[in-house]
């Protein structure tokens, strides 16, 4: 869909044709063409979710069936705040945070392992980061296998002798959940392993030797080295991973526990699509995606405010 | 170097563990793929193809498998073309008020799809329509143009500006300068940006889920996500959908691996 900028009014032809036209015809072809080349992506983000996000909030307002709303002011709000699934749905949200630090420490202890570039790393890299291309709907369909009453988890208890434990994960509240935060820490090791290695990769080896023939330990060499010089890139991987944990892992939820039992599994972003999607109550979407949204834009925030803080 | 202390057998059986808690699924999942509902059940040690030919009758496989193609690449597609010409727009042309419109891009990638996905649902349907593969391809372009845009920006950024200088002595024009300068410059971030955005693409499930609800238009992934509830928990056969669902993202990821890589950690710029 390429257009050429078009012809001002004032110069008789193209660019083209005046290799050495006026400095400020060439500038006003120069604006031109900018506004011009910005359109389609303007129009794109716009149309498809730079509107819908304004509907959400008008809507969040409303009682909304789909067809037609009327305007309710934050009673739906009042309503969701008090309903005691919803305090569920909040909490759920809250408990998935204690998996974000889990998800972040574990590949950066690994990607400090692997940083040494040790015989074998790049292949450890590349299967270690395989999760990232599947999908959650997969990654979710096997977990559930895994967690399940009589799924592997209880066949490894069993093998080690612990058969008499029985987790049955799944069907239990807690114990669905924290499923769905291993699971969830499983599926984000890659990306984060690849940040951080990443990151090291930008460190100065010597520095490490330096270290080392002061009489620095591995341990210490981590903590008063890589960890400061990482950074940017930790902070990278904190909202990476918390924003996934909070936007990413519908697909995660619909096939491993379908937000049950009850409302155990259910978070912001499940709850808006079932709202909507199964119980034709828009208005609640709407409203669980206000609060949402507020709390992604929250985070981003906070962040590039951390960011220039760092830089600085 | 720094693991010189640690021992380095010890090093590698934790890899090795780790490896296999990593692949560890692949293999569960094909294995199990090869029994039939009644062999896994009674945890008969026989193998049998008979649950993957199951699979290619509950689901039109090839059918979603092609479903998921064009709906990723007619994304990728209009992402490349919206994310060149913006980032030349933001990064090279820079008028006036290019800064704020950049702005208002990347602060779309603060709207999480969730929250937008009852209007945006309600909107398609009233204003355009359902069930066909356009509907989810701009859908899912708008959703990765926001990052791509920035990406392709922040790489843009770096081009200078004699580059740009001599290509208008040589009478190209900006129009011009985007196909011949700008495109062939920005190759390296649009591989990356393809990639990433393949994968994205083709691993959703809430898109399809919702804008292709007949089967014959629906991706392979929304395809897997749909037998439980037909097919009641037949687990071998959702072993077999779940190995051709996630194979193409997977030989993907192992065979543009690099960009994959580069674009993770590109998105933090400089």
């Amino acid at each position: 869909m390429w257009r050429p900028p078009p012809r001002g009014r004032h110069t008789a032809s193209p660019m083209a044709a005046h290799p050495r036209a006026h400095r400020s015809s060439l500038n006003a072809q120069r604006r031109r063409a900018g506004i011009l080349f910005s359109l389609p992506v303007l129009v794109l983000v716009g149309a498809l979710l730079l509107y819908p996000i304004g509907q959400t909030v008008y809507y969040s307002f409303t009682q909304w069936d789909g067809l037609t709303a009327t305007w309710v002011g934050t009673s739906t709000y009042s309503r969701l705040l008090h309903s005691p699934d919803f305090q569920q749905v909040l909490k759920n949200n809250a408990l998935l945070l204690l998996a974000v630090p889990v998800a972040i420490g574990f590949p950066l202890a690994i990607a400090f392992l692997l940083s040494s570039h040790l015989p074998g790393w790049r292949f450890f890299r590349t299967v270690f980061f395989l999760p990232t291309a599947v999908s959650w709907v997969v990654i979710g369909a096997i977990a559930a296998r895994f967690f399940a009453d009589e799924g592997i988890l209880q066949r490894l208890l069993t093998s080690v002798g612990l058969g008499s434990v029985h987790p049955d994960m799944l069907s239990h509240p807690h114990s669905a959940l924290a499923a769905v935060a291993i699971t969830f820490i499983w599926g984000m090791f890659g990306t984060n392993l690849i940040i951080f290695l990443a990151g090291m990769s930008t460190i100065d080896v010597s520095l490490y030797e330096a270290a080392r023939v002061d009489g620095a330990g591995p341990l210490r060499v981590l903590v008063s080295i890589t960890l400061p010089l990482l950074r940017r890139f930790v902070q990278f991987a904190f909202i990476i991973t918390l924003i996934s944990a909070f936007t990413a892992i519908f697909s995660l939820i619909y096939i491993m526990t379908g937000g049950g039992p009850g409302f155990a599994t259910t978070t912001l972003e499940f709850y808006g699509y079932q709202q909507g999607f199964a119980t034709g109550d828009f208005g609640a979407a709407a409203t669980a995606g206000v609060m949402l949204f507020v709390a992604v834009a929250v985070v981003s925030v906070v962040q590039v405010r951390l960011f220039r803080g760092a830089d600085e | 170097m720094t693991t010189r202390r640690l021992s380095r057998p010890l090093l590698y059986v934790v890899l090795a563990g780790i490896t296999v808690v990593m692949l560890y699924p692949f293999y569960y999942m094909i294995t199990t793929s090869l029994h039939s509902s009644d062999q896994y059940q009674l945890g008969s040690g026989s193998y049998s193809l008979a649950s993957w030919r199951n699979l290619f009758d509950v689901l039109p496989v090839w059918r979603q498998l092609l479903n998921s193609t064009i709906v990723s690449l007619g994304g990728i597609a209009i992402i490349l073309l919206v994310s060149t010409t913006g980032g030349y727009a933001f990064a090279i042309l820079r008028y006036r008020a290019a800064t704020v419109a950049f702005l208002v891009v990347v602060g779309a990638m603060m709207v999480p799809l969730q929250s937008i996905i009852a209007p945006e649902f309600i909107n398609i349907v009233n204003y355009w329509r359902i069930n066909h593969l356009d509907s989810a391809i701009i859908v899912y372009a708008a959703l990765g143009a926001p990052f791509s845009t920035f990406l392709m920006t922040t790489y843009l950024r770096r081009i200078p500006m004699d580059v740009m200088e001599a290509a208008m002595i040589d009478g190209l024009g900006w129009g011009r300068a985007y196909l011949r300068v700008i495109l062939p410059l920005a190759r390296p971030a649009m591989a990356t940006i393809a990639v990433l955005q393949f994968i994205q693409i083709w691993d959703d499930l809430l898109v399809g889920l919702l804008f292709l609800q007949d089967p014959n238009v629906r991706p392979i992934t929304v395809g897997l996500a749909t037998i439980p509830g037909q097919h009641g928990l037949d687990v071998p056969l959702l072993m077999a959908g779940s190995l051709v669902s996630a194979l193409p993202a997977v030989l993907v990821y192992l065979v543009f691996q690099r960009y994959l890589i580069t674009g993770l950690t590109m998105g933090m710029g400089k």
